[in-house]
C-alpha cells in the first residue's frame, strides 16, 4: 500500500500437499523496475511459490496482493489478466508452429474469422526486435536453438503486456555469451518498468543482475537481503550452515589409463577425438554448447554410433555402438537429460537404482528383488537420498536427489569409468557439494571420472585435467594449474585447425 | 483370483478397513462391485453360483488375451493382432490334429508355436523395422485372420476331443476355462512382478531411452514381450475353440479391442509403465458381468452396446479421477484423503445411477409376470433379414403372451455360446437359436438339452446336438433356384460372377453348394470369378467394382444375399437390370423394392418374418410338451417383377 511502485505482495503463504508442507509462511514482494532474485535449494519451495503466482496452485492460507488489491489467482487466465507471465525451465512452445504463431498462440489476430498472418507476423517482428533476437517470425520453433527459444518465450510474455515476469532458472541451459545477451534484455525490461522474479542457482549472477534477494529454505522465507550481499552469506542463508569449500577436490595419485579414445570420428559431428582418462583422475570437458561434447561421450558409451576410431578400456577395444559392451567393460553414463534419459520417472527409487544391476541379479529369468531392495537401501543411505521411502516415485524427488539416484545406479554396478554429462545442472549448492564428494570417493577408490560441464568454475574446481572442445574437435588440453577461465574460453572459441577444416567449413553451409 | 473377488463381494457387509483401502486404491474393483450389487438388485437370476461361474467362463478368453496385452501395454506398445492370432493358433491345432493326423500333443505345441511366431514377427517389425506398434500389429491382425481362413479353407474344423476337454466342467461345477484363466493370470502376475523380462517391461514402458542407457537390451526384450503376448493369444484361442468344440477361422474377431479395454479399465496406462495382472482380470470381469447382466435383464441388443460403451468410459473415468485426487508425492494419512474418497464415492454413485437407470429404463416387460419366458439368440442384427426374423418372432410372442428376450451374437460364435449359457442358467421355458455356426453351437445346445430346455433352431441347423425342431428355408434348394433363374435369363450361355457370403458360415457354404449344383445343368454358363463379400452391401459394391476391372464383359451376377446384390447393382450402375441381370437371395424389403424397380432381376425370397413366427409357435408347443415336427421347411420362392406385387416377407 505504502509504495505505489509495488506490483505484487505475498504475505504468509502456506501450502500443503498430503504428507508434505511445501510452503509455510512465505513473504515476498516485487516493485516496478527491479530484478528480485528468489534463492533456495531445490525442494525449498521456489517452484511451488511461482506456481501460486501463475495460477497452477492456490494457497491454503495467506494473501496475494496485486497492485495493492487482494486477489485469488485461479488458473492461467487469471494470471494473464493480472499481467503475470511465467517462463518455465521447460518451454511451453509448439515445435511445429512458427515463431509468430507461438507468440500469439490462442490470441492470433483475426480478420473475418481468418487468422491475419500479415498483422501477426508484423507484430511478432516488433516484439522480437524489442528482445533483440534476429529470427524470422516465420521460422519454425523446432529449428531454433535453446537460447532463441527462450527469447521467443520472452517475446510471448511481452506480447501479453506482462508487468510481472517470472523466470525460472533461465540461465541453466545457456552459454556464458548467451547469458550476457539475456542479461542485457532483462536490464532493458527492468528499465521499462517491468518487475522481474528471477530464479537462479548461480550466485555470481545475483550480483550481476539482481536488486534484492529473497532466500527460501524449507518452505519459509528466511531473509531478504540486497543483491550485493557476499556469496558466503547467501550460501549460509540458503543451506542454513556455511559451506567451507565449494569445490572440495582431493587429488589422489594418478593410476594407469583406464579409458583411452583414439581418433574417434563421426562425420559432421566430431572429428579425430583422442584422449585418455586414468584411474583416480577427474577429466573435465569444457566447451560451448554444440561443440560436440555430449555426442562424443555418448559414442564412447556406445549409445550412438561412430564412423572411425577406437575406444579401449583397460587395453581392450570395445565394439562400437554397443551399450552392453561398454557397461561390461565398466563404463557408466549419467546423461545430460536427467529426466528424459536417466530416469524412469514414474517408477520408484528402488526400481531406478536397480536398473543397471537387474541383469546381474537375475537367476533363471527371475529377479532377486530382495537383494535388489537391500542394495538400493544401502546405496540410498550412502548417498543420502532425501525421500519418503524407497517406494517413492522418482518424479517427485528434487533435482539433486534425482541425480543422486542416477549416479547411485552406476555405483551399484561397480563402475570403473563414470561419465558425467552436466552432473550438477539445475542442482542447488548443497547438493552440488554432495555430488563433488561422491566424485572424490569414486576417484579415491581407483575409478576414473570424465565430466562434461558448462559451469566453468565447476570444471576448474573439480578437474585434474581439462579438455576443451570446439567445433567437434579437441581444441586443447590444460593441466589443472594452467586452466583458468581465460585460457579455457580462449580455446573454446578457437577454430581448431587440421587438414580437413576447409571441407568442414563448406559442409556447414 | 476370481474367487477372491467374489469373496470380497460377499464379505462387503463386514466392511473391514483393509477392504475399503483396497477399493479406494483400485477404481476398477469399485466399479465391478458396484455393477455386481446393482445387477443383483435388478435380476434375481444374477447372483447364483451357476451364473457367477458362467461369468467366469465368459470372461476367460478375453482375460487370457488381455493378460498378454498387459505385457505389451506396460511396455508402452499395443497389440491389435491377438484376436486373429488366437483364431490362427486354434485353426492350426485343429487342422494338424483333425485333418492331418498329427498327434494332439504335438498339435498343441504347433499352436503355441504359431502364437510365438506371430508375436516374434510383430516384435521384429517393431524393434528392428521401427514400425509403430499400432501399424505392425494391425498388419498382423489382417495376416493372421487371412492365414486362418487359408489354413481352414474358410470352414470350421472340428476340434480334437482330448483338447476340447478344456471347455468342459470339472466335478460338475468348476469350468476348466475359469481354471485356465486363473492359471494364466497367476502366470502373468508372476512374469510382471518377478521376472527379468517383466521388470524390463515397466522400465521400457516408463522410459525406453533410460532403460537402454542402463544396459537393457530393449530390442531383444521387445521381441520377447510380443512373443509372450502371442503365447497368451494362442492359449486364449485354444480355450475359445474348446468351448465350441470347433476351430472357427472367424473366431475372436474384434476381441483385441475388448482385451485392450480390459487392460485399460484395469488401471494400465496406454502411455506405458503401469499396469497389473489383477487389474486386467477385474477389467475383463467388468466386461463379462456387464454382458451377462444385460442379457439377463433383457435389455435390447442395440441398447446393450450403448450401455457397454458408457460403462467402459465411466470405469476408466472413475480410476482417472481417483488417481488425480491421489496424485500426490507421498502417501500417508492427512486431509487429502477426504477429497479422494469423495471423488471415488461420487463417481461410484454416478456409475450406479447410470447402470440402474439405463437397465431399468431399457427393461423390456416385467420379469414378475407368470408368462412363459423364451430366449432368441440371433447370429446378427446387422442385416435386415435377421431383423425381420426378430420382428416376426416378437409379434408372435406378443400375440401368444410370451416374454421373449432377443440377443444379438454379432456373428461371433463364442458370444452366442455365452448368450445361450445365460438363457440356460436363467431357466427359460424354451430357447430359439439362430446359430452363427452350426458346429460351434452344439456344446451350448447340449447344455440346454441337459437342463431339459427345449431348443428350436431357426434358419440354420445345429450339428451334433439335439434340437426339437429346425425352422428353416432350404438354402441348397434356394441356391439351385437362383442358378436356374440366371441361367434361363441368359439363355443358357454367358459369363457370370458369384458374390459369396462370409467365409466360414453355413449359409455361405450351402448357398454356394446350391449355386454350383444348379449351374451343373447349364454347361454354357461360365463362372469367371467368385469372391466373398461377407453378406455386406458395402463390400458387395467394392468387390463387384474390382471384378468389373478384371471382367468388364460380365453378363450376370449371383449374390448369396440381397445386401451384396444391392451393392453389386450400385457397382454396375446403369448396366444393372438392363444388360446385366443380378439375382439375389433372401427377399428382404430393400431387395424386393429393387425387384420392383427392375434393377434386381430376381431374389430367391425366404420369408424371414414367417421363420420368426413359426419358430416361436414351435417353441411354445415344445415347452408345453406337445409334439413338434423335427423339420419345418418354410418355402422359398423366386420373386421377379412379375410376382413381386403379391409377395410379402
Amino acid at each position: 500500500m505504502s509504495n505505489p511502485d509495488e506490483l505484487l505482495r505475498i504475505e504468509g503463504i502456506r501450502k500443503t500437499f498430503p504428507g508434505v508442507v511445501a510452503l509455510d509462511g512465505v513473504d515476498f514482494d516485487l516493485r516496478r523496475g527491479e530484478v528480485h532474485v528468489l534463492l533456495g535449494e531445490n525442494g525449498a519451495g521456489k517452484s511451488t511459490l511461482i506456481k501460486m503466482l501463475s495460477g497452477a496452485y492456490t494457497p491454503d492460507s495467506g494473501r496475494i496482493l496485486v497492485g495493492g488489491q487482494e486477489t485469488r489467482v485461479n488458473g492461467a487466465q487469471d494470471s494473464e489478466r493480472l499481467g503475470i507471465a511465467t517462463i518455465y525451465q521447460e518451454f511451453n512452445l509448439v515445435p511445429d508452429l512458427t515463431v509468430a504463431e507461438n507468440i500469439f498462440l490462442g490470441r492470433q489476430p483475426r480478420r473475418l474469422g481468418m487468422i491475419d498472418r500479415k498483422r501477426m507476423e508484423a507484430e511478432a517482428a516488433k516484439l522480437l526486435e524489442r528482445v533483440g533476437v534476429r529470427v524470422s517470425p516465420r521460422a519454425r520453433v523446432r529449428e531454433l536453438g535453446i537460447a532463441r527459444l527462450q527469447m521467443v518465450e520472452i517475446a510471448k510474455a511481452l506480447s501479453l503486456d506482462a508487468r510481472v515476469l517470472i523466470m525460472d532458472e533461465p540461465t541453466a541451459v545457456l552459454t556464458s555469451e548467451e547469458v550476457d545477451k539475456l542479461f542485457a534484455i532483462v536490464r532493458q525490461l527492468r528499465a521499462d518498468g517491468v518487475g522481474i522474479v528471477f530464479i537462479t542457482h548461480h550466485l555470481d549472477e545475483i550480483a550481476a543482475l539482481g536488486d534484492r534477494v529473497t532466500v527460501i529454505r524449507d518452505g519459509k522465507s528466511v531473509g531478504q537481503v540486497p543483491a550485493s550481499t557476499p556469496e558466503d552469506e547467501l550460501v549460509r542463508l540458503m543451506v542454513g550452515r556455511s559451506i567451507e569449500q565449494q569445490y572440495p577436490r582431493r587429488r589422489p595419485d594418478r593410476g594407469t589409463a583406464l579409458l583411452s579414445v583414439e581418433g574417434l570420428t563421426r562425420d559432421g559431428v566430431f572429428h579425430d577425438v583422442s584422449f585418455e582418462v586414468h584411474a583416480g583422475e577427474v577429466v573435465g570437458v569444457a566447451g560451448l554448447v554444440g561443440a560436440g561434447r555430449t555426442e562424443v561421450v555418448r559414442a564412447v558409451f556406445g549409445a550412438d554410433p561412430y564412423d572411425e576410431g577406437t575406444v579401449r578400456v583397460g587395453g581392450n577395444a570395445l565394439r562400437r555402438s554397443d551399450v552392453n559392451a561398454a557397461m561390461a567393460a565398466g563404463i557408466g553414463l549419467v546423461p545430460e537429460d536427467r529426466k528424459g534419459q536417466g530416469l524412469v520417472l514414474d517408477a520408484s527409487v528402488e526400481e531406478n537404482l536397480g536398473l543397471v544391476t537387474m541383469r546381474a541379479a537375475t537367476r533363471a529369468g527371475l529377479v532377486d528383488r530382495r537383494a535388489q531392495h537391500v542394495a538400493a537401501e544401502r546405496i540410498a543411505g550412502q548417498l543420502g537420498v532425501r525421500m519418503a521411502g524407497l517406494g517413492q516415485h522418482v518424479r517427485t524427488l528434487s533435482g539433486g536427489n534425482q541425480q543422486k539416484v542416477v549416479i547411485g545406479k552406476w555405483l551399484l554396478a561397480d563402475t570403473k569409468v563414470l561419465i558425467l554429462d552436466e552432473p550438477t545442472r539445475g542442482i542447488d549448492v548443497g547438493a552440488k557439494v554432495e555430488i563433488y564428494q561422491l566424485i572424490n570417493e569414486l576417484t579415491a577408490a581407483g575409478a576414473a571420472v570424465l565430466m562434461i560441464s558448462s559451469d566453468l568454475p565447476e570444471v576448474l574446481g573439480m578437474s585434474d585435467r581439462v579438455l576443451v572442445m570446439a567445433q567437434g574437435r579437441i581444441a586443447g588440453e590444460l593441466a589443472a594449474d594452467e586452466a583458468t577461465q581465460d585460457t579455457v574460453m580462449a580455446l573454446a572459441v578457437s577454430t581448431p585447425t587440421s587438414d580437413n577444416t576447409a571441407k568442414e567449413a563448406t559442409r556447414g553451409h | 483370483m476370481a474367487t477372491d473377488t467374489l469373496k470380497s463381494t460377499t464379505g462387503a457387509s463386514g466392511a473391514p478397513g483393509g477392504l475399503r483401502r483396497l477399493l479406494l486404491d483400485n477404481g476398477a474393483l469399485t466399479a465391478l462391485i458396484v455393477l455386481v450389487v446393482a445387477l443383483s438388485a435388478l435380476s434375481g437370476d444374477f447372483l447364483t453360483t451357476d451364473n457367477l461361474l458362467n461369468i467366469g467362463v465368459q470372461a476367460a478368453v478375453t482375460a487370457i488375451l488381455a493378460f498378454g496385452v498387459t505385457f505389451v501395454i506396460v511396455a508402452a506398445g499395443i497389440d491389435l493382432s491377438v484376436g486373429s492370432v488366437a483364431a490362427l493358433s486354434a485353426t492350426v491345432l485343429a487342422w494338424s490334429a483333425t485333418q492331418h493326423g498329427v498327434p494332439v500333443a504335438l498339435a498343441v505345441v504347433l499352436a503355441v508355436a504359431t502364437g510365438v511366431a506371430a508375436g516374434l514377427v510383430n516384435g521384429f517389425l517393431i524393434a528392428y523395422g521401427k514400425l509403430p506398434p499400432f501399424i505392425a500389429t494391425l498388419a498382423m491382425l489382417s495376416v493372421g485372420r487371412g492365414l486362418s481362413l487359408v489354413v481352414s479353407g474358410g470352414v470350421p474344423i472340428p476340434f480334437p476331443d482330448s483338447v476340447s476337454h478344456l471347455g468342459d466342467t470339472l466335478g460338475d461345477w468348476l469350468p476348466v476355462p475359469v481354471l485356465v484363466m486363473i492359471v494364466m493370470g497367476l502366470l502373468a502376475a508372476f512374469v510382471l512382478g518377478r521376472t527379468y523380462i517383466g521388470r524390463s517391461m515397466y522400465a521400457i514402458g516408463g522410459n525406453e531411452e533410460a532403460a537402454r542407457l542402463s544396459g537393457l537390451r530393449v530390442k531383444k526384450q521387445k521381441l520377447a514381450i510380443y512373443a509372450l503376448s502371442g503365447v497368451f493369444a494362442a492359449v486364449a484361442g485354444i480355450v475359445l475353440a474348446s468351448r465350441l468344440s470347433s476351430a472357427q477361422p472367424q473366431a475372436a474377431d474384434g476381441y483385441e479391442l475388448d482385451a485392450i479395454a480390459a487392460v485399460v479399465i484395469g488401471g494400465a496406462s496406454l502411455a506405458g509403465g503401469t499396469g497389473k495382472a489383477s487389474g486386467t482380470l477385474v477389467g475383463a470381469l467388468i466386461l463379462a458381468v456387464l454382458r451377462n447382466g444385460l442379457n439377463l435383464l433383457n435389455v435390447s441388443a442395440f441398447w446393450q452396446q450403448v450401455v457397454i460403451g458408457v460403462v467402459i468410459a465411466l470405469a476408466v473415468l472413475l480410476d482417472t479421477v481417483r488417481r488425480k485426487a491421489g496424485a500426490t508425492p507421498v502417501t500417508g494419512g492427512g486431509g487429502g484423503d477426504k477429497g479422494k474418497q469423495a471423488a471415488t464415492y461420487g463417481l461410484a454413485a454416478v456409475v450406479t445411477v447410470a447402470v440402474v437407470g439405463a437397465t431399468s429404463f431399457l427393461h423390456n416387460g416385467s420379469s414378475a409376470s407368470s408368462n412363459p419366458r423364451m430366449g432368441l439368440s440371433l447370429s446378427t442384427l446387422n442385416n435386415p433379414f435377421f431383423v425381420q426374423i426378430r420382428s416376426g418372432a416378437q409379434a408372435e410372442a406378443k400375440k401368444l403372451g410370451v416374454d421373449l428376450t432377443v440377443t444379438d451374437a454379432q456373428n461371433d460364435a463364442s458370444q452366442q455360446a455365452n448368450q445361450l449359457q445365460n438363457f440356460t442358467s436363467s431357466s427359460l421355458d424354451a430357447i430359439i437359436v439362430n446359430p452363427v455356426d452350426s458346429d460351434a453351437a452344439s456344446n451350448s445346445v447340449k447344455a440346454a438339452d441337459k437342463a431339459r430346455i427345449p431348443v428350436i433352431a431357426v434358419d440354420r441347423g445345429v450339428n451334433k446336438a439335439d434340437v426339437d425342431a429346425l425352422v428353416a428355408s432350404d438354402n441348397i434348394a434356394g441356391g439351385e433356384q437362383a442358378a436356374r433363374t440366371i441361367a434361363e435369363k441368359l439363355g443358357g450361355k454367358g459369363r457370370i460372377v458369384i458374390l459369396q457370403g462370409q467365409a466360414g458360415t453355413s449359409a455361405a457354404r450351402e448357398r454356394a453348394q446350391g449355386f454350383a449344383g444348379g449351374l451343373r445343368a447349364y454347361p454354357g454358363i461360365k463362372v469367371v470369378a467368385q469372391q466373398p463379400a461377407d453378406f455386406d452391401r458395402t463390400k458387395g459394391l467394392d468387390v463387384m467394382s474390382n471384378l468389373l476391372q478384371a471382367h468388364p464383359d460380365v453378363q450376370g451376377v449371383i449374390a448369396a444375399n440381397d445386401e451384396m446384390a444391392l451393392g453389386a447393382i450400385k457397382a454396375l450402375g446403369s448396366k444393372a437390370g438392363t444388360s446385366v441381370p443380378v439375382v439375389g437371395f433372401d427377399g428382404t424389403p430393400d431387395g424386393l423394392n429393387a425387384v420392383k424397380a427392375g434393377t434386381l432381376y430376381a431374389s430367391v425370397a425366404q420369408q424371414p418374418t414367417q421363420l420368426g413366427r413359426i419358430a416361436v409357435d414351435n417353441a411354445l408347443k415344445a415347452s408345453q410338451g406337445k409334439k413338434v415336427e423335427r423339420t419345418v421347411k418354410v418355402p422359398v420362392k423366386v420373386v421377379t417383377k412379375d410376382n413381386v406385387a403379391g409377395f410379402s416377407g
